[in-house]
């Protein structure tokens, strides 16, 4: 049927049909005209979601971002320390950066070179305008001065010079200027690279940004290096001397609270030192201590039992042959000591009598041990080392009294502080809880050491003993004294003095030293209840009257005794 | 049909380019706001840490001692060691055990009168 029907519609199209061509075009164009504004419409949509798209993706990458990407004028003002502060044990600033800045030149960009030059040769008398002219003439760009503060700032930018450029720059602050040394604390270059003491030893440690804010802890305090180093300054006036040194270390663990070498220059201004008077003298330097030595051979000779400190040496010479020389002593001393009296007395041939008991070999293991030939592992480079000993004809008598064999101040000390402390060897060291340790080595027994401790106890507080004006009330001092020619150099003389308090138990050593010092005429000693001048230019009469008065102003910071000072002020008290 | 979906699309591009602006500018206000703290901080931190060295550098001993010379000595002499108290209990420990002491003192010489 269907196809019926279809068949008949096809008849009826074959027999008419009439198409009106207007209006098919016009239903077309308007049809086309639709599809055109959709188009539009599209495109309009499109351009509108784009732009939202973009703004989105914008939106999201500034959120993203970190602030200092469209933050660069802030961050530009940022101050960002690039080397971590040094502070004493206190917590008392030593060294720290602050905002400084180089003035250089751009000659391009100079328009009157002359007058630029007038305007210098004004303001800044100091500069070097024939440098600067010739600098400025060869027309690369140059630095006229470095490290400068915000007052030469301000007077450069008052020239009103176009060519004048300002380079930001950090520079190394040390807030007590000369008083710590500068091998000792260190300096740094325009760059900010260490370039001695701890500041070179710990460069990388101290540019570490991940620790930039946690500050580095020595172990030296800043009131009693001042104070050691204001007494210090006053004896070399006093004693004429060339230089000095003095080193104030703990006898249990090594720490160092003070170490000071004259003369010295404030680490604030960068100079070349090359003059040899600048040399540490404690770490550098490398001297005869002469009779400090004496207190080893005494310790040796105890340690191997051959005597106790009452033995008396009986029938000891005035001097004694070696080879072609002859050992005598300086004072004429009874001819019966005993062991303790020759420490105390501090007799040349006594000690040398000793040395033979001993004998070389034991002698000589005694000085590998201990290590005071050896140069010390301290915390900075700037050490010395120990001259190496020939043990030929006659070496083990001079040894024994401190002659032909020389050593660091440092290294000395660190070997006394282990005579006193118990045995314990110790390593010195300039920065807290440094993760270095060394094997623990006894160089002598606890018992020696007791007996080491009353004997230099004795040498301050006898009656024939050399170092008088140390014995301080209250603070048990004790310690050996040194009097020496320089090591190669005749004429030059160290005086020195290593104490040890208090001798009940110990717990510092200092170590005082005088450079060629000369009697001083002027000077009225209190000895033993007498007003006298010094007799002679010994340590005991410069050397210890220093270390006395050292001791007693620093006692009461290192809290020594202070329970034995409070009851002595409330015995007074009652008695008023 | 067809028109009202323009209509919602016109207005949700309308609507997001607004809250755009709006996020824009108000973000632009807090950076603004940031960075002027943020210069301030600066600013802060460099003073401090430059008035810190000031501290120092004026506290050392040396600056100290110098400052004692120029004000006279006669306003700040040294205490004893033994007058330094670290805490009132220790203060009044000690003038406990001064009183204490000193009652006894009393009461002996007391004793030996009678």
């Amino acid at each position: 049927m269907k196809k019926k029907q279809k068949k008949i519609k096809n008849i009826n199209q074959a027999s008419f049909y009439f198409e009106d061509y207007l209006e098919t075009n016009k239903q077309k164009k308007s049809l086309k005209n639709k599809n055109d504004l959709q188009d539009r419409i599209y495109l309009i949509f499109f351009f509108f979601m784009s732009l939202v798209l973009i703004f989105t993706i914008k939106i999201t990458h500034l959120s993203l971002s970190k602030s200092s990407t469209f933050n660069q004028k802030t961050s530009s003002l940022k101050f960002t320390l690039i080397r971590r502060d040094i502070i004493d044990r206190n917590g008392v600033l030593i060294s720290r950066n602050a905002n400084s800045g180089h003035v250089a030149v751009i000659p391009k960009l100079v328009k009157n070179k002359k007058n630029f030059l007038i305007k210098l040769r004004l303001h800044f008398p100091e500069l070097k305008i024939n440098e600067i002219e010739k600098k400025l003439s060869e027309g690369k760009y140059f630095y006229l001065k470095k490290r400068i503060d915000q007052f030469e700032r301000e007077k450069f930018w008052a020239l009103g010079e176009k060519g004048i450029k300002f380079e930001n720059f950090q520079a190394r602050m040390h807030a007590h200027g000369n008083l710590f040394n500068h091998d000792v604390v260190g300096q740094v270059d325009y760059d900010n690279y260490g370039i001695s003491g701890i500041e070179k030893y710990f460069d990388k440690e101290l540019k570490n940004k991940k620790l930039i804010n946690k500050p580095l802890r020595l172990t030296l305090d800043t009131n009693i290096q001042y104070i050691i180093s204001k007494e210090l300054n006053q004896a070399i006036k006093t004693f004429s001397a060339t230089g000095g040194g003095a080193l104030l270390m703990n006898v249990n663990n090594g720490e160092i609270l003070s170490l000071v070498s004259l003369p010295n220059f404030n680490i604030n201004k960068r100079l070349s030192v090359k003059d040899k008077q600048y040399t540490n003298k404690i770490t550098k330097g490398v001297y005869e201590l002469g009779s400090i030595f004496k207190t080893f051979t005494i310790a040796l000779a105890l340690e191997n039992d051959l005597v106790t400190s009452k033995t008396i040496i009986q029938d000891i010479p005035r001097s004694i042959k070696c080879s072609i020389h002859k050992i005598s002593d300086m004072k004429e001393h009874p001819k019966n000591l005993s062991v303790e009296e020759i420490l105390i007395r501090s007799s040349n041939v006594g000690s040398v009598i000793l040395a033979r008991k001993i004998g070389e070999q034991k002698f000589k293991k005694f000085i590998e041990d201990s290590k005071i030939l050896k140069s010390t592992d301290l915390e900075i480079e700037e050490v010395g080392v120990p001259h190496k000993v020939k043990w030929n004809k006659c070496k083990l008598e001079t040894v024994s009294y401190g002659h032909g064999i020389a050593t660091t101040p440092l290294q000395a000390a660190s070997v006394y502080s282990a005579l006193v402390n118990g045995g314990e060897i110790i390593k010195p060291s300039l920065v807290k809880d440094n993760k270095k340790k060394i094997k623990k080595f006894s160089l002598i027994s606890p018992e020696t050491s007791k007996t080491i401790n009353s004997i230099l106890r004795k040498v301050v507080s006898s009656k024939n003993g050399t170092a008088y004006f140390a014995d301080k009330n209250g603070y048990y001092i004790g310690g050996k004294t040194g009097t020496a020619e320089g090591y190669g150099n005749k004429k030059s003389r160290i005086n020195s003095f290593i104490s040890v308090f208090p001798t009940n138990k110990p717990n510092y050593t200092l170590l005082v030293m005088l450079e060629n010092p000369k009697i001083n005429k002027d000077l009225l000693y209190e000895y033993r209840g007498i007003k006298t001048k010094a007799p002679y230019n010994t340590s005991g009469w410069n050397s210890v009257y220093v270390a006395g008065k050292i001791i007693q102003k620093i006692g009461p910071i290192l809290a020594i005794n202070n329970e034995e000072f409070t009851n002595q002020h409330v015995a007074e008290k009652i008695n008023k | 049909m067809f028109r009202l979906k323009y209509v919602i699309s016109t207005t949700l591009v309308i609507i997001l380019l607004t809250i755009t602006s709006v996020i824009k500018n108000q973000t632009r206000i807090l950076e603004k706001k940031l960075s002027k703290l943020n210069k301030e901080i600066n600013l802060k931190e460099q003073d401090i840490n430059e008035s810190q060295l000031d501290f120092y550098f004026l506290t050392s001993p040396a600056e100290l001692e110098k400052k004692i010379k120029t004000i006279g000595l006669n306003n700040y002499s040294p205490i004893e060691n033994s007058k330094i108290f670290l805490s009132l209990t220790n203060f009044t420990n000690l003038k406990n055990k001064i009183s204490l002491l000193e009652y006894k003192d009393k009461n002996e010489k007391k004793a030996k009168k009678n």
